[in-house]
């Protein structure tokens, strides 16, 4: 079925001459990362960060500045004194108190933080420089050749002695695969790839615990979907990818690497579902599908607390800054960007205004407040379904109410339920063209209870449910099915007749399919 | 003979295959099996470069059972694994840019310069509490007063002044940022010392002196401001205590030190799990570096560094010997089974006292024993008892001059008890009161006669 849809897809592009661009086609020779000791290649101003505007001085406060220098004077009144000497009134206020040796050593305070807050070349590295004469420098990515191992054809590989069952924990039980032709030859619909990050983190246990525990006890990601009445495992070949290595001492470093596998993974058609990991991990993860896809041609749908396009500061990744840093590189427009659950402290004004400016759709905990849930649940779904949109989900475990997962890297109460998030991810997952998906921030030692790391499981079987329905078909607005949803033995809502139809036309196109 | 030596040097230096330090003998048995491989494959073989990755006897079974396709097959794979070892600029990023366009660059760096000082007050440190005898409140260090700037150090002749370092790039499980906080809100530091019976506060002016700013996504940037800030501590007569913080903070903790009292003046006591000795890591620093930083950057000589404790996983041949050709006196939790605690600890005390007048004094919380430190974040099984790793840190902290002491690497979300946390503290407290008790005139060994035999005979 896979190697089908594959198949039909190359077609369209061949016959259409689409600029579909797969990854084996552009293979870009050098990946496009930062290497030596190059400065980041794009604009890194953040267009948030603007001047406040300079004030004008009384005459009257003339006496206190006489020690100043013209220059001294024109800072005094400049935008980058605002910070510390606030407001005209303020600032005159602030005068006066002072005799003018005072003033000149305010002023000079003042300066002196302004300057040293910004880079300077000789006195600041601009840079973390790595220890390039290391013999081992890239052991932490190097790849162990297949060649190592007694020989095997390609595919994924069950770990188990019992059809599959008793080996090693795998996410969801579901088969190892180790390589792109491990993908290819097991016709593979969804590769879940453990990608333990964990120094952007605010709580830092996201790292191979996360990925660990999600293979322990994530069991229900190779489960039965009651409420579809279908088990994904059964409908696509979903194979658990693997760890990808990452250097939990230097984010930007690892972050080409994820990107490569991410790209690796996407470039045969499969899915890529990536569980970690601190939320860093949305810039390689939509950057490797950009590479596939092609630059502003995959939408974003991020669950979260936070905004996470923060920007400005002296690092240029961490789990605040994915956003900001993919619309920054041109791998996705702002216009299409969907944000969901947003409700900690920032962003304030600027940030919002900054959204809204540049057509990003926010769906704030602030909308649901005013408009209920059901509401921003069908326009969320409507907007992530446009017509050709290609859809990557990233979906930060503090969307949810800590009161359901508590072990995340930064909770904020207020926020979703499972039932609400079950829903609206299998829905996202069935309704739209979804790409990607992640699941990242998970801390499992915040929790001893497990209770986060199972509602984490339900939350990526869910989008597995919608990828299984989108593959059969059932896409129809929140299908459920008409024989676990209603017990249509009596005509308690008025529609029992709807449902025994409805049941019995999928038994009959059963039938048929089985002819 | 010369000519020889240097040509081997050079053929080593030369070798595409760095790391290639010996050769390896193909096994007789064997000799047919390499006829198969080119003279690259064959040089790259006997090189021994390849038994970087694969062991040994995983190679000979490989050249025993392979046929020519696939014996050359994996040579192949192995060459072009380490020729992608190493840093090559065309393919690798050799330093990670910063935004160097950033206004806030250096933010959270600089104390607030004097002039923008909201609140004018004299210096010296002053009390968090309404009361006289409080209880609870603003949770500080040792309850102690609080001090932010050196001048408040000068004014109050503060002898020790307890400063959170709050990194958090542990190599195992990381939540040591909060290791300060936690430390202060289980207020059991400057508890008397049971032996002598010296209480802390009443010999020394103490002082909670916060923390110390850390740039989170960046250790190598963080080692700047916190050696700066440790240095500048020193500098005004007081004892820096540090609390990480993951480990990688020790090497700025003694570079701060080393800056004011100078290099090599001081002896290292070291308690830790690890030996921290990487060598050829691709950072520059990290926790798995720190011991390695001190010792060749001279800031400690390692014949005045002393180690107990060590068993964690990168305790191994090479590092060993690396120790000891730097001279440092290691004491693992081998010699400590073989000899007994009591016995290690006469000949640690002993090689202390024969070192330096001054001494730094530090634990990772990983030598401690899970038991008594679930918390600790490069956790090691079969590790030392806390009244074990107490005596040692007392005594060696009120036998000599301590110019600092720094604990690392609590991480105190594992530890649901909080158990760890009064260990840590216990830690802490055993230095503060080794401290006290020399401050007081008296021997280590001095033991007050009220808290023997019920106090009477």
């Amino acid at each position: 079925m896979a190697n089908d849809s594959v198949r039909t897809v190359l077609l369209l592009v061949t016959v259409l001459g689409t600029h579909v661009a797969w990854a084996d086609q552009q293979s870009p020779s050098k990946p496009e990362h930062v290497i030596g000791e190059q400065a980041y290649p794009f604009d890194s101003n953040d267009p948030r960060d603007v001047d406040k505007p300079p004030i004008e001085l009384p005459d009257s406060v003339a006496p206190k500045l006489g020690l100043l220098t013209p220059e001294e004077i024109e800072f005094l009144k400049s935008g980058d004194a605002r910070a510390f000497a606030g407001s005209a009134e303020d600032t005159v206020d602030a005068l006066n108190e002072r005799t003018p040796e005072e003033v000149k050593a305010w002023v000079n305070a003042m300066q002196h933080v302004v300057e040293h807050n910004h880079y300077r070349e000789g006195r600041d590295s601009p840079n973390i420089p790595l220890n390039t004469e290391s013999p081992n420098f890239n052991a932490w990515r190097l790849q162990r050749p297949r060649s190592m191992d007694p020989d095997r054809e390609p595919g994924p590989v069950p770990l188990g002695r019992y059809d599959g069952d008793g080996g090693p924990p795998t996410f969801g039980g579901h088969p190892l695969a180790l390589s792109k032709e491990d993908l290819v030859a097991g016709e593979v619909d969804v590769a879940i790839l453990g990608a333990p990050l964990n120094m952007g983190s605010g709580w830092r246990d996201s790292g191979e615990r996360a990925t660990a525990d999600l293979r322990l006890l994530g069991w229900p990601m190779g489960n039965s979907d009651q409420y579809i009445q279908i088990n994904a495992s059964e409908v696509l070949n979903i194979v658990d990818y693997g760890d990808v290595a990452v250097d939990n001492d230097n984010t930007e470093r690892s972050m080409s690497h994820i990107r490569d596998v991410v790209r690796e993974i996407a470039s045969t058609g499969a899915i890529p579902m990536i569980v970690g990991g601190d939320h860093s991990l949305e810039y390689p993860n939509v950057a490797g599908l950009a590479d596939v896809y092609g630059k502003e041609k995959v939408s974003v749908i991020h669950f979260d607390s936070h905004y996470d396009a923060w920007w400005g500061g002296n690092h240029l990744i961490g789990h605040g800054y994915p956003v900001y840093r993919l619309i920054n590189e041109g791998h996705v427009r702002a216009a299409d960007y969907i944000q969901v659950g947003l409700r900690s402290s920032g962003p304030g004004k600027s940030g919002f205004k900054w959204m809204r400016e540049n057509g990003m759709r926010y769906h704030n905990m602030a909308e649901v407040e005013a408009r209920g849930w059901d509401a921003v649940l069908d326009r969320v779904v409507a907007e992530a379904s446009e017509e050709g949109r290609k859809l990557h989900i990233s979906f930060d475990i503090d969307v949810l109410d800590p009161a359901f997962t508590v072990a995340t890297g930064t909770p904020v109460p207020g926020g979703l339920t499972m039932r609400e998030a079950i829903p609206i991810v299998r829905r996202l997952c069935a309704e739209s063209n979804v790409v990607g998906f992640d699941l990242v921030e998970l801390h499992p030692a915040l929790d001893p209870t497990y209770k986060t790391t199972l509602n984490s499981a339900h939350i990526i079987k869910a989008c597995l449910t919608g990828i299984a329905m989108n593959k059969e078909g059932l896409t129809a607005k929140h299908y459920l099915s008409p024989l676990s949803s209603e017990h249509a033995i009596d005509d308690y809502y008025g529609d029992q007749q709807q449902y025994l139809d409805a049941t019995e036309a999928e038994e009959e196109e059963k039938d048929e399919g089985a002819k | 003979m010369r000519y020889a030596l240097v040509t081997l040097i050079l053929a080593l230096l030369l070798s595409p295959f760095e790391g290639a330090l010996g050769q390896w003998s193909v096994p007789d048995s064997l000799g047919a099996k390499v006829s198969v491989l080119n003279d690259e494959q064959l040089q790259f073989i006997t090189s021994g470069a390849a038994l970087e990755f694969i062991p040994e006897r995983q190679l000979e079974h490989e050249l025993a059972t392979r046929d020519a396709h696939g014996l050359r097959t994996l040579v192949d794979d192995l060459m072009s694994v380490a020729r992608e070892m190493g840093y090559d600029p065309e393919r690798d990023m050799g330093a990670t840019p910063l935004n160097i366009a950033s206004k806030r660059f250096n933010r959270g760096t600089l104390p607030t310069p004097e002039p923008l000082r909201e609140l004018k007050r004299d210096a010296g440190p002053f009390s968090v509490h309404r009361y006289l005898f409080p209880k609870s409140g603003v949770p500080t260090f040792a309850g102690a007063k609080v001090a932010i700037w050196p001048e408040d150090l000068v004014a109050g002749k503060v002898d020790v002044a307890i400063i959170g370092v709050p990194s958090n790039a542990s190599s195992g499980r990381r939540d040591a940022a909060n290791g300060p906080g936690a430390m202060r809100a289980t207020n059991t530091i400057a508890t008397p010392d049971a032996q002598s019976l010296v209480k802390p506060h009443d010999v020394l002016s103490v002082v909670d002196y916060g923390d110390f700013s850390v740039d989170w996504l960046s250790t190598e940037i963080a080692v700047k401001h916190v050696t700066d800030m440790v240095a500048e501590t020193a500098a005004t007569g007081a004892i820096p205590m540090l609390v990480g913080g993951d480990t990688s903070m020790l090497y700025p903790g003694v570079k701060g030190v080393a800056r004011v009292h100078g290099k090599g003046s001081f002896g290292l006591l070291q308690l830790n799990a690890h030996p921290d000795s990487e060598r050829y890591g691709d950072h520059t620093v990290s926790d798995r570096q720190a011991i390695f930083l001190l010792l060749d950057e001279g800031l400690v000589d390692g014949s005045e560094t002393v180690q107990v404790g060590m068993r964690g996983s990168a305790v191994d041949v090479d590092t060993l010997q690396w120790l000891r050709s730097k001279k440092v006196r290691y004491h693992t939790m081998a010699e400590i089974q073989q000899r007994g605690f009591d016995n290690v600890l006469k000949r640690v005390l002993r090689e202390v006292e024969k070192g330096p007048d001054a001494f730094f004094v530090s634990i990772d919380v990983s030598v401690i024993d899970p038991a008594q430190m679930v918390a600790a974040g490069r956790i090691a099984p079969n590790g030392l008892g806390i009244d074990e790793v107490t005596r040692a840190i007392r005594h060696v902290c009120a036998a000599k001059d301590i110019v600092g002491f720094e604990i690392t690497d609590m991480a105190p979300m594992l530890d649901v008890s909080r158990v760890s946390v009064v260990n840590a503290n216990a830690a802490l407290n055993a230095c503060l009161v080794g401290i006290a008790v020399r401050k007081a005139g008296l021997d280590p060994n001095y033991i007050h006669p009220l808290v023997l035999d019920h106090g009477q005979r």
